[in-house]
C-alpha cells in the first residue's frame, strides 16, 4: 500500500490510536501484495511475524496449513469484545463465507473487489445500443461496434475469473473445496472456454496481452467494453480522462443466471503474538471493518464496503451518486462467489493460465487444454 | 618476492581475508549448503524446521516436469542468444570508443547508461518499444515492409525480444571492461606490427585478440554465469508472467514460481541446485579451455 491508499490507512490508524489509550498500532508499508506475501513467508520462517497483516484470500489456506494464523471465533463470540449477532450479520454474506472455513473465521474482509463490466458510453450511444446485461448482449454489441481500430470486448490477462463465472452460470464447478478436486474440464467448462475463445477468434474480443491491463486500451477507446476488477476504477478513470465517456455495470448474466467472483484482501492475525497483542489486534480489526471506516476506505481506495450498513451511510450514498461507476460492485453481492480456497491454489492458477494461453494460441484444442489443465491441477492439489 | 609460509604469515593472511570470507560464508556458502539439504526434503515442515523424511524424489519430480525441461531449454537458448552477440558487439564498440573521436566521454557515458538504469525502468521502456500496435520497433520495421510483429504476445518472438533487451542492457558493463583491457595493451606492439607491414585486420587478429584474451576470458565467464541466472528482465518485461505460453520460462523463474507462488520449497531448492551444477560445470570447462587459449602478458 502506497500513495493515496497509504495516506488513507495512516489516517485510520491515527484515529484508532487516539481513541485507544492502551493500544498503539504501528503501520509498516510492505510494497505490493506480492512483496507482502513474500515478506510474510520470510517473517514466518524467522519467527518475526507482525500481529496483523493483510493477506490475499487465496493465500490464507497456506497460512492455515502452515499454522501461522489464529482463528478468530473466540474473539468474535466473546460477549464483551466480540461482535453481536446483528453486527456479524452486517458483514456482507459473500465476505463472511470467504473468511470462514467450516464455521471457523480465520480472517475479516478488508480490501475486497469484484468483477464488473466497463463500457464506453460514447460508442454505445453512437450505435443506439443499450447497456449490456447478458452475454448475448455482449456478443451483439461486439459484433456491431467492432471496426477498424476498435474491438468490441476485452478480457484481462487473468480472465480465468471470467471463465469461472461463466462456468458457474452454466452450472459447473471450478474446484470443489470439500473434496479438493478440480472439475473444470466438464461439458460446462468446455462451453465456457469456447464462448470466450470464439469471440477472440472472430476478432470481436481481445485480451489485454502486452498492455498488461485493459484499463489503457479501454481508456483510449480501442476497446468498447471489458470485464475487470472493480478495484481498477481509479486506473480506468485516469486512463479515460479527456478521451472517452464511460461507466460500469454488473457482470453479464447467462440464461438468467448471475454469478461473479469476489476477491481481494483480508486481514489476518498471526498466532506468534502474545495474548494482549492479539486482543489489541482484534480491536483494530473490528475498527477497520466498522461501517464508517469501511465506507471511508471504500470511497478513498475504490475497494468495496464490507458491511451492508456502510452502504446506507449518507456520505457513501452521495459518493455513489457522484461516482456511479462505483455502484455496480455492491449491486451484485447476492450473485457473488469466490475462487475455491485451497492449498496449492496459486499452483493451479499458474497451470490454468498456461493451458488457456495454449488454447488461445491454437496449440491445443479447448478439450485437450482443459483436460490437461485439470489433470495437472489435481496432481498439484493432491500433494 | 615470496617468503616461505609460516604459521604467523598464514594467520595474518587469514585475518585479512576474514571480512570478505565472513560475508561469503553467510550469504553464499551457507545458503548453497542449506539449499542442497532442502532439495533433499521430501516430507517436512518448512516453518518449524522439522524434516520427517529425506530423499531424492524432488530431483526425479522436476526432471519429470515438462516445465522444468522447458526452462532448461529456454535458458540454454537465452545463453546462446545473448553471450556471443553481446561479446562481439561490445568488443566492436569498445574498439571504436578506444580510437580518437570527438565527444568520447559523452559516448562512453551513453553506452554505460543502460547498465546503471534499473531493470524495471528499462523493461517498461522496452515494453513500449516492442508494442505491436504502437511500438517504435514495428514502426521502423514497417519502413522495410515488414508486418507488425507481436513481440511480447507471440511465443515465437518473445525470446528474441528478451534477448534484444538483455544484450542492450549488458553492453555497457562489457564495454567498460574491454576498454580497460584495450588500454592496457602496450602501443609498441602495434608500432612494431606496423613496421613489419601488418594490415589493420592483421594487427587486430595477431596483437589485439591475443593480448585481450584475459579480458575476453573474464567477460565470457561472467556473461555466461549472468545469462544462466536471468530473471528480473523476464519478470518486468512480461509483467510477472514467464512470457506467452511459458516461452521465456527460465530455470530461475521456475525456482521463483515453485518457491514463492506454489510454496514448494523442496522442488525449488532442487531446481536451484541443478542450476548451480550446470553453471559450475560450464565454469570448469571454461577454466580448462582458458588455460589453453589465454595469454597473459
Amino acid at each position: 500500500m502506497s500513495g493515496p491508499h497509504e495516506e488513507a490507512l495512516k489516517g485510520f490508524i491515527e484515529q484508532f490510536n487516539s481513541e485507544h489509550e492502551n493500544i498503539t498500532v504501528e503501520p509498516m508499508n510492505q510494497g505490493s501484495y506480492d512483496d507482502l506475501e513474500q515478506k510474510i513467508m520470510a517473517a514466518a520462517k524467522a519467527k518475526t511475524l507482525p500481529t496483523l497483516a493483510q493477506a490475499v484470500t487465496n493465500v490464507v489456506p497456506e497460512y492455515i496449513g502452515n499454522d501461522f494464523i489464529a482463528p478468530l471465533n473466540d474473539f468474535i463470540e466473546d460477549p464483551e469484545i466480540g461482535l453481536s449477532e446483528e453486527e456479524l450479520a452486517d458483514y456482507v454474506d459473500v465476505f463472511q463465507q470467504s473468511s470462514s472455513w467450516d464455521g471457523t473465521f480465520y480472517s475479516l474482509p478488508f480490501s475486497k473487489s469484484t468483477r464488473v463490466l466497463y463500457y464506453n458510453s460514447g460508442i454505445l450511444e453512437e450505435h443506439n445500443l443499450e447497456v449490456p446485461e447478458t452475454w448475448a448482449d455482449i456478443r451483439n454489441i461486439s459484433e456491431t461496434v467492432t471496426a477498424d481500430g476498435v474491438v468490441g470486448m476485452g478480457f484481462e490477462n487473468s480472465y480465468e475469473s471470467e471463465f469461472q463465472a461463466i462456468l458457474k452460470q452454466l452450472g459447473g464447478t471450478y474446484i470443489d473445496e470439500a473434496s479438493n478436486e478440480a472439475t473444470f474440464a466438464s461439458q460446462e467448462g468446455m462451453e465456457a472456454m469456447t464462448m470466450i475463445k470464439d469471440m477472440i477468434d472472430e476478432g470481436i474480443a481481445r485480451t489485454a496481452g502486452e498492455d498488461d491491463y485493459m484499463s489503457n486500451p479501454f481508456g483510449i477507446g480501442d476497446v468498447a467494453m471489458y470485464i475487470g476488477s472493480s478495484a481498477g476504477i481509479p486506473h480506468v478513470a485516469s486512463a479515460a480522462e479527456g478521451n472517452i465517456e464511460w461507466s460500469t455495470t454488473t457482470f453479464p448474466t447467462l440464461d438468467g443466471e448471475a454469478a461473479t467472483t469476489f476477491a481481494g484482501n483480508d486481514i489476518v492475525m498471526f498466532n506468534q503474538a502474545e495474548e494482549a497483542e492479539q486482543k489489541a489486534a482484534w480491536e483494530f480489526m473490528k475498527f477497520l471493518t466498522s461501517p464508517e471506516v469501511t465506507a471511508d476506505w471504500s470511497m478513498q481506495s475504490g475497494y468495496l464496503p464490507v458491511r451492508y450498513s456502510a452502504q446506507e451511510l449518507p456520505e457513501y450514498q452521495s459518493f455513489v451518486e457522484e461516482n456511479p461507476a462505483y455502484a455496480a460492485g455492491s449491486q451484485q453481492f447476492d450473485a457473488g462467489f469466490f475462487i475455491a480456497r485451497v492449498q496449492g491454489g496459486d499452483a493451479v492458477r499458474n497451470i490454468i493460465l498456461e493451458e488457456m494461453e495454449l488454447i488461445l494460441l491454437d496449440e491445443k484444442s479447448v478439450e485437450q487444454g482443459l483436460t490437461d489443465a485439470q489433470e495437472r491441477a489435481n496432481e498439484a492439489l493432491q500433494k | 618476492m615470496m617468503d616461505k609460509p609460516t604459521w604467523k604469515s598464514t594467520l595474518r593472511a587469514f585475518l585479512y581475508l576474514l571480512p570478505a570470507l565472513l560475508i561469503l560464508i553467510v550469504f553464499n556458502i551457507y545458503p548453497i549448503i542449506k539449499s542442497f539439504l532442502m532439495s533433499l526434503y521430501t516430507d517436512y515442515d518448512f516453518y518449524n524446521d522439522v524434516v520427517y523424511e529425506y530423499g531424492l524424489s524432488n530431483f526425479s519430480d522436476i526432471f519429470q516436469d515438462p516445465n522444468f525441461i522447458k526452462a532448461i531449454v529456454n535458458t540454454t537458448v537465452f545463453v546462446i542468444g545473448v553471450v556471443p552477440v553481446s561479446i562481439v558487439l561490445s568488443l566492436a564498440i569498445a574498439i571504436m570508443l578506444n580510437s580518437k573521436i570527438k565527444a568520447l566521454s559523452f559516448f562512453r557515458t551513453i553506452y554505460f547508461l543502460p547498465f546503471v538504469t534499473s531493470v524495471v525502468a528499462v523493461a517498461i521502456v522496452w515494453g513500449w518499444i516492442f508494442h505491436s500496435d504502437y511500438g517504435l520497433l514495428n514502426y521502423f520495421l514497417g519502413f522495410f515492409g515488414i508486418d507488425p510483429i507481436e513481440w511480447l504476445t507471440d511465443p515465437t518472438y518473445s525470446m528474441p525480444a528478451l534477448i534484444i533487451l538483455s544484450v542492450w542492457k549488458g553492453l555497457g558493463f562489457n564495454i567498460i571492461i574491454f576498454l580497460a583491457g584495450l588500454q592496457n595493451i602496450n602501443k609498441q606492439y602495434y608500432l612494431a606490427a606496423q613496421v613489419d607491414g601488418a594490415s589493420a585486420w592483421h594487427r587486430f587478429l595477431s596483437v589485439t585478440i591475443p593480448l585481450l584474451s584475459p579480458t575476453m576470458f573474464f567477460i565470457s565467464i561472467i556473461s555466461i554465469i549472468n545469462a544462466f541466472k536471468v530473471f528480473d528482465e523476464i519478470f518486468a518485461l512480461f509483467n510477472g508472467r514467464p512470457g506467452p505460453a511459458n516461452s521465456t520460462l527460465t530455470v530461475v523463474y521456475y525456482v521463483y514460481q515453485k518457491f514463492y507462488e506454489e510454496w514448494e520449497f523442496g522442488l525449488a531448492s532442487a531446481a536451484a541446485f541443478v542450476l548451480f551444477i550446470i553453471v559450475f560445470l560450464f565454469t570448469l570447462i571454461q577454466l580448462s579451455l582458458g588455460k589453453k587459449f589465454v595469454h597473459y602478458q
